[in-house]
């Protein structure tokens, strides 16, 4: 198991002339998890949040990073906020700059990198959000979910090892959340550890890994989250509901369904129950191919070909630079979230599909399509048409 | 209150991708000239190269580009008609005097001169609508960082810039809230809704403030501000229709030195 990157030992904070916000708080997070905060409004979690980087000074406790202790004096709090970045919930409020670039370039600047190695670091990061050439707009003129990416950027250029986000998709519209959830994920499978916070359930349930419920100020339940929202008690008590599915796979269990294997997480994962346990097997067909095409890779591979010998077959979109990609020669995407759980769940049907991805997340598909594989013994073949050449 | 603003169109015009300096000549250029000019066929023919050169090339809508002009060209009419009524020389075409120490009258000289000021205002007016239009602030910060403008001033400058935007939505916010609650029905209740509207502006601009230092600090502010990345290089096309362009303007203000309209 990975070491522990952050941690918080019995912090208390009470805000000037207020009641105590943070009531005694202890958790860790290990390098690299994805772990989600969730609780009602008020619950002390962006206040939580802020501790992080050294914004707002606990009371009582301490924060470690590394397992040492964070300093206050200007010179660590440096340190702190470029290991440790934050992505504030309105972009608004986070972006300073009068163009896009400058804004960017805001943090790589302050670090004292050369003129050359800013530059590097904003086109570098203006490509992991795909908001290559929007250099020298400004942000006023940008979407809510265009200026969030911005925001996200210029955290990135930073290159810290933890990004906390706080209410990562607040003001977006569904698609545009979830698009920030798979860059999230993205960021995760480059390596980096992602906090979030959070009152939407429903959307931090099959993202995180982890789980912290909080509730004024205190934590109510920490686990993985189908224990953690499993329990209609707690959930209840925290203002919030539970996810659909889990609120499904629990009724069903009520009423003497026997349901084998873990409690689900996403659709693939209820479907793939309900089969096991109605039909006793997950799939009644030679199960069809998931193709990956893979945007990063020198191996080009001709889409129109591939799509006017293969009509009809659905196509996903893995990664910002993959639906960046897509969206520059014009091809629909079918999924752009949760793609890998789509694709699994037409190939069970006797289906093919297609995987427009980026370099970092093909190991992902292999590594998801493995595991199902293996727990529900079918065989799933995934072709990397960028490797294996166009067939 | 909800009108596109003059930098929205300068950040979309088609001239945005033109170097800076080579714009900047063109409008600076123009109103050099018309300063230069003795007579008024230089400005009007810098006013109609100008004027095409947006309509056309930038793709400025025409509706706005003379609405931009509308507030100014009243001024200056008013202007002109003083100039035309109070400056005298030469032939008389009309004389009126209202009271013993006031005599108004138009001469062949004043309408000449009414006519020069006009043209100048025609002609300097479009140079700088010119800039305005093709070259976004966020460019001209480029071109103060690169004249050696300090960077105290510039930095204040452009987060002045960013936040103007902030300020004007969360005030066109607050406003749309009060006309939905009939707040301009009266007078009276209009001068209460708008000091409320001043008090709530004032606010969020504080609160705008203590935000920027969280999140100049959150990302581990030193005193240094990016600069944005040179625009466009110098591009022949362009550079050359300026400098024809301005070669012309001059060789019309050489010609027409000494040419009046009457």
């Amino acid at each position: 198991m990975s070491h522990i990157i952050l941690e918080a030992r019995d912090i208390r904070y009470r805000y000037p002339r207020g009641p105590e916000a943070i009531h005694g708080i202890s958790f860790h997070v290990r390098r690299g998890e994805k772990v989600a905060l969730v609780g009602p409004n008020g619950a002390g979690k962006s206040t939580l949040l802020l501790m992080f980087n050294g914004m707002i000074r606990p009371d009582l406790g301490t924060i470690l990073i590394d397992n040492e202790p964070i300093r206050y004096d200007r010179e660590s709090l440096r340190t702190v906020r470029k290991r440790i970045g934050f992505v504030m919930q309105n972009p608004d409020r986070q972006i300073i700059a009068p163009t896009v670039y400058q804004d960017v370039a805001f943090g790589p600047t302050n670090l004292g990198l050369s003129e050359q190695e800013v530059k590097g670091a904003v086109e570098k990061s203006l490509r992991l959000v795909g908001l290559s050439g929007f250099e020298r707009r400004p942000p006023h003129q940008l979407s809510g979910g265009e200026k969030k990416r911005v925001a996200i950027a210029g955290i990135l250029a930073m290159d810290p090892d933890v990004l906390v986000f706080d209410e990562p998709t607040s003001g977006l519209d569904p698609s545009g959340s979830e698009d920030i959830m798979e860059l999230l994920d993205e960021l995760n499978q480059q390596g980096k550890t992602i906090i979030i916070s959070t009152h939407d359930i429903e959307l931090a349930y099959p993202w995180a890994e982890r789980a912290i419920l909080l509730l004024n100020g205190k934590i109510l339940q920490e686990d993985v989250p189908d224990i953690a929202f499993g329990d209609q008690d707690l959930v209840r008590k925290a203002r919030l509901s539970m996810p659909t599915l889990l609120e499904l796979y629990l009724e069903l269990e009520r009423r003497g369904f026997h349901l084998p294997g873990r409690k689900p997480r996403t659709v693939l994962d209820m479907i793939n129950i309900m089969d096991r346990a109605f039909r006793n097997k997950p799939c009644y067909t030679e199960p069809g191919t998931i193709s990956l095409v893979d945007v990063d890779s020198p191996n080009g591979v001709d889409l129109s070909v591939w799509r006017s010998s293969n009509p009809g077959v659905p196509i996903g979109g893995m990664g910002t630079r993959a639906k960046q990609y897509a969206a520059d020669r014009m091809i629909p995407l079918d999924f752009t979230y949760g793609v890998i759980d789509k694709c699994i769940l037409k190939a069970l049907l006797g289906e093919d599909s297609l995987i427009i991805i980026t370099g970092s997340m093909v190991q992902r598909v292999h590594e998801r399509v493995d595991e199902f594989c293996r727990e529900n013994q079918v065989c799933i073949r995934v072709s990397n048409l960028s490797k294996d050449g166009n067939r | 209150m909800y009108d596109e603003l003059l930098e929205d169109i300068a950040q979309e015009n088609g001239l945005r991708e033109v170097n800076t300096y080579t714009k900047l000549a063109a409008g600076l250029g123009g109103i050099l000239l018309c300063l230069l000019s003795t007579s008024f066929a230089a400005p009007l023919f810098i006013a109609v190269a100008l004027s095409l050169a947006l309509l056309t090339i930038a793709r400025i809508d025409a509706k706005t580009y003379l609405k931009i002009f509308v507030g100014p060209a009243i001024f200056a009419l008013f202007s002109v008609i003083v100039i035309i009524l109070i400056s005298g020389g030469g032939e008389i075409f009309w004389r009126w005097q209202p009271l013993p120490w006031l005599s108004l009258s138009i001469t062949r000289v004043s309408i000449n001169e009414g006519l020069f000021v006009f043209s100048r205002f025609l002609g300097g007016m479009s140079s700088l609508v010119f800039i305005a239009l093709t070259t976004p602030m966020t460019d001209l910060f480029a071109v103060m960082r690169r004249a050696r403008f300090p960077a105290e001033v510039l930095d204040l400058a452009m987060i002045i810039y960013r936040t103007i935007f902030l300020i004007m939505s969360h005030l066109v916010l607050v406003y749309r809230a009060q006309v939905m609650r009939l707040g301009y029905r009266s007078i009276r209740e209009s001068v209460h809704s708008y000091a409320t509207l001043c008090g709530a502006v004032f606010i969020a601009s504080w609160e705008s403030g203590e935000d920027l230092v969280r999140a100049m600090e959150a990302r581990c502010y030193d005193g240094k501000f990016a600069a944005l990345g040179e625009g466009g290089p110098v591009r022949l096309r362009p550079a050359l229709a300026v400098f024809s362009f301005l070669v012309i303007s001059a060789g019309i203000v050489v010609a027409t030195r000494h040419i009046s309209f009457m």
